[in-house]
């Protein structure tokens, strides 16, 4: 520093001294900068130098809101106490209002959200199912009037069912069931199958139904042998205690010897391995109505599924996470759903003839197979999709708000793939590729998931649009 | 009260009120109509969990490209003035569906600005207010948020502290750089207002504009009254280019910009309305807006548009209100590219950030961003222009603007190190040649 003083002191004098001789410039265009130097530059380097840097110390401590504090480091340490107490403060309060926004938001959504409006309605409409159900249904177990059933109706109902459908099977099922569960011994069993026969065979030479008074012993037996059972409801009993007993192992070890029993039987479906299946006449009988072979496959789908819903409501209960009441209700309400599925089906396909852009009825369908198959993962998610696609398939129509949006969605998907499609045959940008698009579209809906732009469900609707072209 | 959606009216825009999840839906199809230029983001939630959504409208969405100005539009801060929000919403679809049409402008300005839109900062007051049955909305129900806060109050209010500046010296920009940590922990600020805060430090937004209603005129900084009265024309140190921008919006609104139209109320004071347009504090002042808290935190100028004397119309009058705002929308836009923007950077090219740009002649400065880029809108004449940075040697300017486009300028600081070194090695060079000369 003080060789660049002494410099400048000698420079002086020698410009001074000798006003001829130039002062040699380095090279390089100094132009600009001496031109600046007259507006901005005025004075020594130095002095404008020291000038920013006390500029600088004076705007690190510059007080905030009073200008004239005279002790700049002591306001800053205050001021910084101050936000570290006011900071753990406003962390708790927005830890609250974090969680309730949240909350609220929950909230919200159910007040918004047309999905759940539409659960709420399937509820309402799956609840009037139930009573068609009672009407209907000569193979539930209940009665007309809804009192559970009697051993006499038991004995009666499967001499009927063995009757109506041309097959020992389904009393040796039933009996299965009864004797792996200890409910009836042996000889129980052959009473039974005597007091079934017999049924039977009034049922044949009569044609007429017609009340037996024998099963008085098997009943009180079965009752004295699991106390808990109360006395009329013993099919329900059945099921609940098969699925307290949480005797999973025993009802595939029963799998097996039913497949030995398969041999008795003339006809062979899959489902004779499915010996819960007379708890779920519906949906027996819609595996019924899918004959072909082509539907094979979705028969053993449903099946499959059917199975795995069931077993896993039986180790909900094993587990406690529902009470068997819960579990046997839920499997009913199933049961249900799948009738008025089925039902409205059968309506949808009458009516609903017209092919819309994408199809929409095969886009339905497409979508009843997608949740049907989505339903092996989780219980209530399934239950909720089930009943949104029963919604779905209402033939009064739905609201017009998903239906408008998935529309909007569609036209506007439409309207982009030919926008991309008229502006690359300019060739402006790169070729336009379907697969990079779709991975893009499908990239970016999950990122608006998350940040809870898109519904979960929108995201699916679009990438399935997507996927379909 | 839910109404069967009417599809495909003009061009897939339905003038209807959109609920939350309608104007969600809005936002989603325009994005999956014009994927290529738009994405749909979210800066925050409101107080009761919705999303305070954006759709952003560029050639390269989510990306800042060097040298682009940065525009945004906010409705519905008070959630009972509603044709905002719907006027923001039909924008994004009109942009959409025009750029798609290969419109010129629109497709200029989509290639050439990053165009943020808002329709709702207050999603929960619109709900409020909308809930309300019948067509006649009251004066205040949904005005604010979630909490009661006025949003458009709520704003650390930056204008008192410019007017102390002004007597007594002081910052004339960026006035918000040592509060930030103390916003972020000011329990008073409402969820919406941090959440526009936080955007407005991490975007660097050129131009903005703020859609109100319950009057019809455009209303430019300052919004509060220097000596604190309840009217006093206040203006702020850019009144030249804010009165140019106001009536680039409200000329192109016939009802707006109409000499002749009567008061909205008949007891009403539009002393002040000048072609449609009046400063914020000559017809009343506001403290802790928002409008003001852009120009004195940051680089952006915002304006605040009142588009309907009444807060909440009916929905059948939606389509004239998008008809009488349509052309104002897209000219407010493009006033983002006037007076003068470009790069500040160092000798090795680098950029310098946060670089100070003041023009002779107005009392205010902007700052470069990220990329050393800046933006300086300016009504036409002949400005010098000094941009300067700490540890730099500041470089002045002259340059002569027209009233559009932006005229282009850079500047290449050299840093006082930098010149140290060269005046050194000038010192040396003379010491050898005076040695050799001089022989000792």
């Amino acid at each position: 520093m003080g060789f660049l003083w002494t410099g400048t002191w000698i420079l002086v004098l020698v410009v001074h001294s000798s006003p001829i001789q130039a002062f040699p410039k380095p090279e390089g265009s100094q132009d600009k900068l001496v031109h600046n130097r007259e507006l901005s530059a005025e004075r020594p380097l130095n002095e404008q130098i020291a000038e920013a840097e006390s500029d600088k110390i004076k705007n690190i401590y510059s007080p905030e809101n009073k200008p004239g504090e005279s002790n700049y480091s002591f306001v800053d340490n205050l001021n910084l106490l101050k936000a570290i107490t006011e900071k753990e403060k406003i962390e708790k309060e927005r830890q609250s209002v974090r969680n309730s926004p949240y909350d609220n938001k929950l909230n919200m959504e159910d007040v918004d959200s047309t999905k759940n409006r539409r659960l709420i309605d399937d509820y309402d409409s799956t609840k009037s199912g139930l009573d068609h159900k009672f009407q209907d249904d000569p193979d539930g177990l209940h009665q007309l009037d809804g009192t559970p059933l009697t051993a006499e109706d038991i004995v009666q109902k499967i001499a009927t069912r063995i009757y109506e459908e041309n097959d020992r099977g389904v009393f040796d099922k039933i009996v299965s069931k009864l004797l792996n569960l200890g409910l009836i011994t042996e000889s129980q069993a052959h009473t039974l199958e005597d007091e079934v026969a017999e049924v039977l065979q009034k049922l044949i030479s009569k044609e007429a139904n017609s009340y037996e008074e024998k099963p008085n012993k098997p009943t009180s037996k079965t009752e004295s042998q699991s106390g808990k059972i109360p006395e009329k409801v013993i099919p329900m009993a059945a099921i609940q205690d098969g699925f307290a007993n949480g005797e999973n192992d025993e009802t595939v070890s029963n799998t097996l010897t039913l497949t030995n029993g398969l041999e008795r039987r003339t006809k062979t479906y899959s489902e004779d391995n499915f010996e819960e299946l007379q708890y779920f006449p519906n949906f027996y009988a819609l595996l019924k109505s899918i004959d072909s072979e082509k539907e094979a496959k979705e028969k053993e789908t449903l099946i499959t599924i059917m199975k795995t819903l069931i077993d896993f409501v039986k180790m909900m209960v094993k587990y406690g996470t529902i009470s068997p009441e819960e579990g046997v209700s839920y499997l009913e309400n199933l049961d249900e759903t799948i009738a008025l599925q089925t039902k409205n089906k059968l309506e949808k396909n009458v009516t609903d003839n017209k092919s819309k852009l994408f199809s929409a009825p095969s886009m339905k369908s497409h979508e009843e197979t997608d949740s049907t198959k989505e339903e092996a993962a989780k219980m209530e998610k399934e239950y909720g999709t089930l009943k949104d696609s029963t919604k779905d398939d209402n033939p009064r129509g739905k609201t017009d708000e998903p239906k408008g949006k998935t529309e909007a969605y569609l036209e506007a998907i439409r309207k982009n793939i030919e926008w991309l499609k008229k502006h690359n045959t300019r060739g402006n940008k790169e070729d336009y590729d379907l697969s990079k698009m779709k991975d893009f579209i499908n990239q970016q809906t999950e990122a608006y998931v998350e940040k809870g732009i898109l519904d979960k469900e929108e995201a699916d609707a679009i990438k399935r649009i997507y996927s379909s072209l | 009260m839910r109404r069967r959606r009417r599809l495909q009216q003009e061009d897939g825009i339905s003038f209807e009120y959109h609920r939350y999840p309608e104007l969600r839906e809005a936002l989603v199809s325009v994005w999956l109509q014009c994927t290529a230029i738009s994405r749909i983001y979210t800066v925050g939630r409101s107080f009761e969990g919705r999303e305070l959504l954006v759709i952003e409208l560029s050639d390269n969405p989510g990306v800042h490209e060097p040298g682009e100005p940065e525009f945004k539009y906010i409705g519905n801060m008070h959630g009972n003035e509603a044709v905002g929000r719907e006027l923001l919403i039909f924008l994004a679809q009109y942009l959409c569906n025009e750029y798609q049409k290969g419109n010129e402008t629109i497709v200029k300005l989509i290639h050439n600005t990053r165009i943020h839109i808002m329709p709702s900062l207050n999603p929960d007051g619109f709900e409020k207010a909308a809930s309300q049955p019948g067509e006649l909305k009251d004066w205040f129900v949904g005005r604010s948020n979630a909490q009661g806060i006025d949003l458009n109050r709520n704003f650390p209010d930056l204008d008192r502290i410019v007017y102390i500046n002004e007597k007594e010296g002081g910052p004339n920009n960026h006035l918000l750089k040592n509060l930030k940590k103390i916003v972020d922990q000011n329990a008073k600020l409402a969820p919406e207002t941090k959440a526009v805060i936080h955007w407005i430090m991490d975007i660097p937004f050129v131009l903005s504009a703020n859609l109100h209603g319950g009057d019809l005129v455009a209303n430019y900084p300052y919004d509060e009254t220097r000596s604190g009265s309840a009217h006093e024309y206040s203006s702020c140190p850019d009144d030249a280019i804010f009165q140019s921008l106001a009536r680039a919006y409200s000329s192109f609104n016939p009802s707006m910009s109409d000499p002749n139209r009567p008061p909205c109320r008949k007891n009403d004071d539009d002393s002040s309305f000048v072609d449609g347009t009046t400063n914020g504090a000559a017809w009343y002042s506001v403290p802790g807006g928002m409008q003001d808290f852009n120009y004195l935190s940051s680089n952006c100028f915002e304006i605040t548009m009142e588009l309907s004397c009444e807060k909440f119309p009916p929905e059948e009058t939606l389509k004239t209100y998008w008809e009488d705002n349509k052309n104002s929308l897209i000219s407010y836009l493009e006033q983002v590219h006037r007076g003068v923007k470009g790069f500040v950077r160092d000798l090795q090219g680098k950029p310098i950030a946060n670089a100070t740009i003041s023009v002779e002649g107005i009392d205010h400065d902007v700052t470069s961003a990220k990329d050393g880029d800046y933006w300086r809108l300016l009504v036409p004449g002949n400005y010098k222009l000094t941009a300067s940075a700490p540890g730099y040697l500041a470089i002045t300017k002259k340059v002569a603007v027209p009233y559009s486009p932006a005229v282009g300028v850079d500047f290449e600081l050299e840093s006082f190190s930098e010149r140290k070194e060269e005046e050194k090695e000038e010192l040396m060079e003379w010491w050898k040649m005076m040695s050799e000369t001089l022989n000792f």
